[in-house]
């Protein structure tokens, strides 16, 4: 009754994030060629949009930029761009991982993005990003916030550059050759790997970076494809084996011949039929695991900053009561 | 791509088709209430037409072993009329098997010999055709074809009788 009670609330229910509770911190990337008021918001933009993937809990930008008591040359991180600077400074501001970067201008409108991804507890450089933007500043947010999905371990939308944020328009040079009536509507992540696991199993999981269950839905399918398969080439054969038989004997006239016509018949229709039971069994299996494919895919898919709609379900975990929770929305 | 994806719809869409059969042939022996081993006329009943020579066989039905038989075969004698006999598969070896017929006014005494080869003595029994009688139908009516219970019998290489526990009737109707 609870539960029912805490499904039918949905509405009102609080979407609590599926955190990892690994802590990171982002620092000031350093501009080279750029101004100081649009490294800094460049910056905040690339926390803003990790933080919002709710892969890492992001530090909050005061706390993090309190290590320039801690390190004499102002707005200088370039020098802190070794793994033993950055952790130095990871382990002073107590995450667990930490970011630096930096924003390069090159020749004309073209600036470089790099950016390192290190694991404070392992003292170890996990990642390195580097990307290329050609435009204006609107491009290089667009740039950094498709970093922060690399960053977050999660697969870039296709639809970012046409994200609900107004102050993103996409200005870079391919984008504008677009023409607007071209456009599809952008399709939910949830929704693009659910019809991606629809049309072949594990394909969504993969896509989402899920690469077990990927894998393991995949896997499975396939070696219930490949039985199916077997039990069908051992029915094609035995289906043969008797219109045969049933042919002959229905055809036959002498007691010899029909005499040993008669226990083929019967023991190629019941493999046949055996047969054709295990094929029923292992497609029931295989489209429940099929349907279960499915709604993990949709499950295991990110949500999209874009996407501010309700989904017609979800998967919650109430801290409060200490329970996984399944919400529907109408 | 585009064909894989199809196939794999189809694979799991399909409906295979269940075997559903009917054994109901009136020329296998399990439809002709006979307990094995047995003696039976094949085709038990056959239509002909007066003037025309019609064969019928002497069929074992899951016989044991055997080297040699005689067969007293009864007949209407005034609608048939004898004409000759051929050994089949039954007694059929390495060798042809020998045939001595006696014919009596509806009465053929008909003895079957395996000729026995450096393999065997005996045939390995089974469910084959002994013999096939050839008559000429010489006048209109039914007649009844029979096995002599009491004389017909099969023997195998050390001359001990072999089981018939039933006898088939045959019927030939002329025209």
């Amino acid at each position: 009754m609870n539960l029912v009670g805490l499904c039918f609330a949905a509405e009102v229910t609080k979407t609590v994030s599926l955190t990892t509770g690994k802590n990171l911190a982002v620092l000031r990337f350093e501009g080279w060629g750029i101004s100081d008021p649009l490294t800094d918001f460049l910056t905040e933009e690339f926390r803003s949009t990790i933080r919002e993937l709710e892969i890492f809990q992001v530090q909050d930008r005061g706390i993090t930029n309190e290590i320039n008591i801690f390190y004499p040359r102002k707005k200088d991180y370039w020098a802190c761009w070794s793994q033993e600077c950055v952790l130095d400074l990871g382990r002073r501001l107590n995450v667990n991982y930490i970011i630096a970067g930096n924003i390069q201008k090159k020749d004309g409108d073209e600036f470089l993005i790099n950016g390192r991804l290190f694991s404070v507890d392992m003292e170890t450089m996990l990642n390195e990003f580097a990307m290329n933007s050609s435009g204006i500043t609107d491009s290089l947010l667009l740039e950094m916030k498709k970093m922060a999905y690399n960053v977050s371990g999660l697969p870039i939308p296709d639809t970012l550059s046409v994200g609900s944020d107004t102050s993103q328009v996409v200005t870079t040079g391919d984008l504008n050759r677009k023409n607007s009536w071209s456009k599809l509507p952008p399709i939910p992540s949830k929704i693009k790997a659910l019809m991606m696991s629809t049309v072949l199993p594990g394909s969504g999981q993969l896509w989402a970076q899920k690469k077990y269950p990927g894998y393991g839905f995949m896997g499975t399918e396939a070696t219930l494809a490949t039985a199916a398969l077997v039990a069908y080439i051992q029915y094609k054969r035995s289906w043969g084996d008797f219109e045969d038989n049933y042919d002959a004997y229905q055809d036959g006239s002498d007691p010899h011949d029909l005499i040993s016509l008669r226990p083929r018949v019967i023991q190629y229709a019941e493999d046949t039929r055996r047969y054709n039971a295990f094929m029923r069994n292992i497609r029931s299996v295989g489209a429940s695991i099929w349907i279960v494919n499915m709604v993990h895919a949709y499950l295991a898919a990110p949500n999209d900053d874009f996407f501010d709609g309700e989904y017609f379900f979800d998967l919650e975990y109430r801290p409060d009561v200490n329970q996984f929770q399944f919400k529907f929305n109408f | 791509m585009f064909k894989r994806f199809i196939f794999l719809f189809c694979f799991w869409s399909f409906s295979c088709q269940e075997a559903e059969y009917n054994l109901d042939n009136p020329f296998d022996p399990a439809n002709m209430d006979l307990v094995p081993p047995a003696l039976f006329f094949h085709p038990p009943k056959i239509n002909t037409s007066l003037g025309q020579v019609v064969s019928v066989e002497l069929y074992g039905l899951e016989l044991d072993s055997a080297a040699a038989a005689h067969l007293k075969v009864k007949y209407d004698w005034g609608r048939l009329k004898y004409e000759y006999i051929t050994p089949n598969e039954f007694f059929t070896g390495i060798n042809n098997p020998v045939e001595i017929i006696i014919q009596e006014e509806g009465l053929l005494d008909i003895y079957i010999y395996y000729l026995p080869d450096m393999q065997s003595s005996q045939n390995e029994g089974g469910t084959w055709s002994l013999a096939s009688i050839y008559f000429t139908a010489i006048a209109i009516g039914e007649s009844d074809l029979e096995y002599d219970p009491v004389i017909t019998i099969l023997r195998d290489s050390n001359n001990d009788p072999v089981l018939i526990n039933e006898f088939g009737m045959g019927k030939i109707n002329i025209d």
